[in-house]
């Protein structure tokens, strides 16, 4: 348990809030310049470490840098300073269903899809029947998914992701999707996870959600780290100073 | 070095990406794919009536192949235009469009003005295909010629991958760029020997002389324009079936290389910030 699969290195993400944003030519040349922004710190300065085979919850309240930290984990948003480090494939899980073309079948948007998340074609085909078969959709899958209903639409797009089979899973709140079998099914997956050994950073809203399935948590509160470590501590920290706030 | 890896990487997800725009585009059409023919063949006749019948464009018959039909004259300088026009404003919007996935998924974002390539390339294969029919029906020996084509094809290819490339993040910096850009794209088409040949412009600039004492003249800036050289070099192997200048080749290459050369440059400069900036 001593090997590390992701290292965060003193992460500093700052966005620029724009007071006044000219994206049109004629406001830029006529001004001189494209904007007036201030600085608005997203995370500041965090480092921790996720162990190898860890399920690892991010948790805190709203706008407290848990979607930015993802973003960061995901190779979207790149931190102003610091580094973040994978040991090992990293698959994110912000949204299901990126890039879906509506008019394709399901079949064919298994395939595109599969290749946007970073699956070759034989990967694909090789799990084909795994993804169907999980996402149970087997009865629609030659239809354009814009037929599909949103659940249909949320299970086919979840089974892909999950197929992709990183070393390293980054999951959004995602979870509270399909009906209470589907989320049955992505438990189950996210066990199958673990125990290959593979590692998991989730993060959730719910407490039970990550009390139920994290063993280490890290907690952000306004871009800070607050705490980091066991789940079990951090996740009573983190509903301690709640409830002294209130 | 690198990059360039991480692009070649990358090409399986381009070529599902290109597929995805060439499936989705006809779906549920009567016509499908004879659409892409539907474009072309309206402005053919636009043309034809109004620069082949009523203002005479009067272009040279082809030498040697001897063909002297304005419409597929024409044709051999359209095709190559509407391909690189739609490149370039497919390619300005590529990224915008697919904000969602951009801030969503992370993969090599180049594959996005890349697979527009690809799909324009699609529709204007099968455009030259029936084009070159035509030619050969109507007498021109263009066959022999169909690798040099081809050569042609890909060159001016990525030049116009090149252009995309830079539009399509000035377009994420500043949202004015697609609409600039058709006022351009219109004003381009007019400036390129598209519906009048070039000698025109020769003869006008004979007339004019070099401006006030300096060496310039009107045809040497006009063929400052890259898509005169491209068109010349359609127009060559494909209306008169022969060799072309190899000075026009050189230019053509020169410029598609710079261009995608910069493109890619400014491309991933700006590719880290993209899902921010969007």
């Amino acid at each position: 348990m001593s090997a590390i699969a992701v290292d965060v290195d003193h992460v500093t993400k700052s966005f620029r809030m724009y007071h006044e944003r000219n994206q049109s030519l004629k406001s830029a040349i006529m001004r001189g310049r494209t904007s007036i922004h201030e600085d608005f710190l997203a995370l500041h300065d965090v480092s921790f470490q996720v162990p190898a085979g860890s399920t690892f919850g991010l948790i805190g309240s709203n706008g407290s840098g848990k979607s930015t930290l993802l973003k960061c984990l995901a190779n979207i948003y790149y931190p102003n300073v610091g580094s973040i480090t994978h040991y090992g494939k990293i698959a994110a899980m912000l949204e299901v269903g990126s890039g879906f073309h509506a008019e394709l079948s399901g079949r064919e948007n298994i395939f595109l899809n599969g290749s946007i998340l970073g699956m070759s074609k034989k990967d694909v085909t090789r799990k084909l029947d795994e993804i169907i078969d999980f996402s149970g959709v087997e009865q629609f899958i030659d239809q354009p998914v814009k037929n599909y209903s949103s659940g249909m639409y949320v299970r086919l797009g979840f089974a892909i992701a999950i197929n992709v089979d990183p070393d390293i899973l980054v999951v959004d709140e995602v979870l509270a999707v399909g009906d209470a079998e589907f989320q049955e099914k992505c438990f189950k997956k996210f066990e199958d996870f673990k125990v290959a050994g593979k590692t998991v950073i989730l993060v959730s809203h719910s407490m039970e959600t990550v009390q139920a399935m994290c063993d280490h948590a890290a907690w952000l509160n306004h871009g800070h780290l607050e705490a980091v470590g066991e789940a079990e501590p951090t996740i009573k920290a983190y509903l301690g100073s709640l409830r002294s706030e209130a | 070095m690198n990059y360039l890896k991480e692009v070649w990487g990358s090409r399986e997800l381009l070529f599902n990406l290109t597929s995805r725009e060439v499936r989705g585009k006809y779906k549920r059409t009567i016509f499908g794919q004879l659409w892409s023919l539907a474009n072309p063949l309206a402005l053919m006749l636009i043309y034809t009536l109004v620069f082949g019948l009523l203002f005479k464009s009067n272009p040279l018959p082809g030498d040697p192949s001897g063909l002297n039909v304005f419409a597929l004259w024409l044709l051999c300088g359209l095709l190559p235009w509407t391909f690189f026009s739609t490149v370039v404003s497919a390619g300005a919007g590529s990224l915008v469009d697919n904000a969602n996935l951009i801030q969503k998924v992370s993969f090599s974002r180049i594959v996005l003005p890349f697979s527009t390539v690809g799909s324009a390339a699609y529709n204007w294969a099968f455009e030259m295909v029936v084009l070159l029919i035509a030619i050969s029906i109507a007498g021109g020996f263009v066959l022999p010629w169909l690798p040099l084509i081809i050569v042609a094809m890909a060159i001016l290819a990525v030049f116009a991958a090149g252009v995309g490339l830079l539009f399509s993040i000035a377009n994420v910096y500043f949202r004015d760029t697609q609409y600039l850009l058709t006022i351009l794209l219109q004003l381009w088409i007019y400036l390129t020997p598209i519906i009048y040949p070039v000698y025109r412009v020769s003869d006008a600039s004979q007339t004019i002389g070099p401006f006030a004492g300096t060496p310039v003249t009107l045809l040497g800036l006009y063929e400052l324009n890259p898509m005169v050289h491209f068109v010349a070099l359609f127009r060559q192997l494909m209306y008169d079936n022969r060799w072309p200048d190899p000075a026009e080749w050189l230019i053509c290459i020169c410029w598609a290389l710079a261009t995608l050369g910069v493109g890619m440059l400014v491309f991933r400069r700006n590719e880290k910030g993209l899902a921010e900036a969007l």
